[in-house]
């Protein structure tokens, strides 16, 4: 059965075995590629964003109404002739069942797909009270025959090749399957679960939607073993989570017109049923059919009234959350989740099966948004994993060493940058001189660290250049503030060199404001809020918007944080409001500072035609909402873009993110770097520099002709002298 | 969007999902085009639960010309047996290819959902462009319990092994649908 790591040593064990799976690689990939086409195919002429917020919105309103709208369920669904039960936890649920089923002399069950019910761990419960139970969708029937978890929430079994489950077949059937062919797997299915059906006397599915207004369920399938299940024994009992319950068939259509669209691409499931009370049934002795319904709490109405947590309700299953999710795409499912898969599956863990479970897998997020943005109902996903991670440290009392470290640091910018130049020194007889990287990673970093290497801090911080060089204009055409960020400054100065120059050019006044320090993302990803907030607090007294045209970043993370992250953390914080809107309205990246403000043209830059691929940082894609403004940029600097495979998937950085799973960024990084190098490119440009970092340091790790530079240095190189 | 329109639509959303279809006149089309489809599968029997009986009659009597068996409700006593499924449809959806029957018959139910072929008809004025458009006679049917309401857009399919697409798996393994012209120009 399903076993999760408990610990961070043992699931950095299995996650290393599940990266020797190169068939569970291989699979993910191809899914991942098919799956981004299709879903933008069955969106094609759609209001995707509108229809997002209207089943979001819907989705919250019910949420504050639960109690109301299963008290409406119940009386229409009973008046229909069902009966309607509410169980507070999954054993109460699986009791209620197992109660059924003795009451109305069942031996049998077969059962549709039902995250609810793996939820509950029912077949187990079921088993022992001496039922037999045959799953009936096909991955489930898979994993049923194998003891195993699903490994996706939508396609249960998707970790397996065909020659794993032929072989299964054969031994079932005790009879050879041909391994290559899977037509012939399906039948073997369809002819060994027929006589299940036929025998079975009870039917247990789950419910995509319940619908108060006329107690109607409503169920999405494909491959009509659901109907089956609905129909042919003579009782029916649907478990169904609380929060399915939506109060109007107008909000069941809205999410019926999404769900399989971005489940898998599919305009629409095969079936989609709606099954109100209890219809005619041939098999039961009152000739109708004996109808149950278990609506499932387990934690459900607290979440709901959690002012945080409670958006994790929203989830309709479609699993788009894995799809999306390059980490999901290089370990699967059993590794990143319990029952529940992918980042929403690394939130209800903790939720539905307790902290010891959630530990060590809450910890695999690389915070790339990627889940966020394909979220049909707008959970803000990796918000919610970091803030399950903050609960997690919280609840067990004790920090790992490294957070209390970083919060002492972090919270005294003097300290911090302090420690950031004696490091400098310190570093010295480990640096590579000319190439300005580490030789030897210190013996703290394991083997698995070298798969990039990493770069020196620099010998002269910007900060500590920044008053000599520091440009004075006349007549300056806008005034603005850099905020450089960590990597900017002390170890990737020469990006915001590139910047002077390029200012300079265009007649613009530069600051540094010196009391800046780390924008503080580093410590939310180790869930360190306090800290965040502390800097968040420093950094906005420091930049004080109303001296400046624009806040120019050249950190995409930095600036989505800034902008995102920043309203969050401040929220309560009233005084600070109005200061923190100035700066979001002036926060601006750099390409959208070239284009839209500065309005580059291509007669300022040599035209020398280098070929260049672009890797989309997550934070600009996805956080800031930019990707026009750089790739056009490219262009107008006179660069020939190649566009490239996956240009918006993570490179796998996540700042401590590839120092706490290095298997997994490396991997991930591989990935990126084969795509670029496929392109036939010169030069791998990006707008972050935590990206070209990573970046950068796996190129030279394989030596590759590629070099790595962050988008205002390869546009300042082409600038021509005025 | 006209009918003809709707009726084009339709066509090729239902066979962007493999179904089979086809135009058709009249009833008579209907019954022929069913049992010859039948026929050409090595079907023996045939099952029509909501049939009118003057159709019905027609119906047996193709069929006994071409030996094949027409089932007979209650059909639970034939759940093994079923080859072809004829079945009308009360509604589509053109936006999706998707047929919508209310089956709260249970007869209706287990020919859907046991044949190894079902062939609908529906009337080309039935065909609406969207679920939208559909609510508010869904809800009416909801409100008058108990229901079983069924969307059907293609085959039973599968992609559980290895995301490969596989048709039939535990539902009908071709769905054909007949849309009925009333005015044939």
């Amino acid at each position: 059965m399903i076993q999760t790591a408990q610990d961070m040593k043992t699931y950095r064990d299995r996650i290393r075995a599940a990266l020797e799976n190169r068939f569970l690689r291989k699979a993910l990939d191809n899914f991942a590629s098919a799956y981004k086409v299709s879903r933008a195919k069955a969106f094609e002429g759609i209001d995707l964003e509108t229809l997002k917020d209207q089943i979001a919105t819907g989705k919250d309103q019910a949420l504050t109404q639960l109690e109301l709208l299963f008290n409406r369920f119940k009386a229409e669904a009973e008046a229909a002739g069902a009966v309607v039960h509410l169980a507070r936890t999954a054993r109460e649920a699986n009791e209620i069942i197992a109660k059924i089923g003795r009451n109305n002399g069942v031996t049998s069950i077969v059962k549709s797909k039902s995250m609810t019910a793996e939820e509950t761990h029912l077949n187990d419960h079921l088993e022992a009270e001496g039922f037999n139970v045959t799953e009936t969708d096909l991955g489930e029937w898979i994993i049923q025959l194998r003891h195993e978890g699903p490994s996706h929430m939508v396609m249960p079994a998707i970790h397996l090749s065909r020659q794993q489950v032929g072989t299964l077949f054969g031994d079932v059937t005790q009879t050879p399957v041909d391994l290559e062919d899977i037509d012939r797997m399906v039948k073997v299915a369809r002819k060994e679960l027929r006589p299940a059906f036929l025998a079975a006397d009870m039917g247990i599915s789950g419910a995509n939607l319940a619908i108060a207004e006329t107690g109607t369920l409503g169920i999405i399938s494909n491959e009509g073993n659901a109907r089956l299940t609905t129909t042919l024994p003579r009782v029916h009992v649907a478990l169904v989570g609380l929060d399915k319950l939506v109060p109007d068939l107008s909000a069941a259509l809205r999410i019926i017109q999404v769900l399989p669209k971005n489940a898998t691409g599919q305009a629409l499931t095969s079936y989609v049923t709606f099954i109100t009370g209890a219809v005619e049934c041939g098999a039961s002795d009152s000739g109708k059919k004996i109808l149950h319904i278990v609506f499932l709490d387990n934690g459900r109405l607290d979440l709901a009234k959690d002012p945080v947590f409670s958006e994790a309700l929203r989830c309709i299953r479609c699993g788009a959350c894995s799809n999306v999710c390059p980490v999901y795409g290089k370990v699967g499912g059993h590794t990143l989740g319990h029952v529940y898969i992918g980042a929403i599956g690394l939130i209800l863990t903790y939720f539905y099966h307790g902290k010891d479970n959630a530990r060590a897998i809450v910890r695999n997020c690389l915070n790339c948004q990627a889940c966020k943005s394909v979220c049909p109902v707008n959970i803000d996903l990796p918000y919610l994993i970091k803030k399950v991670y903050a609960n997690i440290l919280k609840d067990e009392g004790t920090r790992p060493a490294k957070n209390t470290v970083l919060s002492t640091v972090m919270k005294n910018r003097y300290l911090f940058h302090s420690l950031l130049k004696m490091a400098s020194t310190l570093q010295k007889p480990l640096v590579q001189k000319e190439a300005g990287v580490l030789r030897h990673l210190p013996f703290i970093f394991g083997k698995a660290h070298e798969f990039r290497t990493l770069p020196a801090l620099a010998k002269k911080s910007f900060r500590d250049q920044w008053p000599k060089i520091r440009p004075q204009i006349q007549n300056p055409k806008y005034r603005v503030a850099l905020f450089g960020g960590c990597v900017v400054d002390f170890v990737s100065p020469e990006q915001a060199l590139s910047l002077v120059r390029l200012l300079t050019r265009y007649n613009v006044q530069m600051e540094y404001p010196m009391g800046q320090s780390c924008c503080g993302l580093p410590a939310m990803m180790m869930a360190e809020e306090q800290t965040a907030m502390a800097v968040a607090v420093q950094n906005l007294d420091a930049m004080d918007p109303d001296r400046y045209d624009y806040i120019v970043v050249l950190c995409a993370s930095c600036g989505s944080h800034l902008k995102e992250g920043y309203s969050r953390l401040l929220a309560d914080t009233s005084e600070v409001t109005e200061k923190l809107r100035c700066l979001q309205d002036k926060l601006i990246d750099f390409s959208s500072f070239m284009v839209n403000v500065l309005k580059a043209a291509p007669e300022d830059f040599l035209q020398n035609q280098t070929r260049v691929a672009y890797h989309s940082p997550c934070h600009l894609c996805r956080g800031l909402g930019v990707t026009r403004e750089p790739r056009e940029l490219l262009q107008t600097a006179g660069l020939d873009y190649a566009p490239c495979k996956d240009e918006d998937v993570c490179c796998g950085f996540g700042g401590s993110y590839s120092l706490e799973f290095p298997e997994i960024s490396a991997e991930i990084l591989r990935q990126k770097l084969d795509n670029v190098e496929n392109t036939g490119a010169e030069v791998l440009v990006t707008d972050c520099p935590g990206c070209v970092l990573q970046l950068r340091g796996g190129m030279d790790k394989r030596n590759s002709r590629v070099r790595v530079q962050h988008i205002a240095e390869v546009v300042a190189e082409n600038l021509k002298d005025p | 969007m006209k009918h003809h329109e709707l009726t084009y639509r339709m066509k090729e959303k239902a066979e962007l999902v493999q179904a089979v279809v086809t135009t058709v006149c009249s009833m008579e089309d209907v019954l022929r085009y069913v049992v010859d489809l039948t026929l050409r599968q090595n079907g023996k029997s045939l099952v029509a639960p909501c049939l009118d009986s003057q159709n019905r009659q027609v119906l047996e009597t193709f069929c006994s010309a071409a030996g094949l068996t027409f089932l007979h409700p209650p059909l639970r006593n034939h759940l093994t047996d079923i080859h072809t499924a004829l079945t009308h449809a009360d509604w589509a959806i053109a936006e999706t290819g998707t047929l919508v029957l209310n089956s709260a018959s249970e007869d209706l139910r287990i020919a859907t959902m046991l044949s190894e072929t079902h062939v609908a008809w529906i009337p080309a004025s039935r065909i609406l462009p969207d679920a939208v458009a559909l609510s508010d006679r869904l809800i009416e049917t909801m409100k008058s319990p108990p229901g079983y309401m069924s969307f059907i857009t293609g085959a039973s399919r599968t992609a559980d092994i290895e995301r490969v697409l596989a048709i039939g798996v535990h539902g009908p393994q071709t769905l054909h649908i007949l849309i009925m012209e009333e005015n044939p120009s």
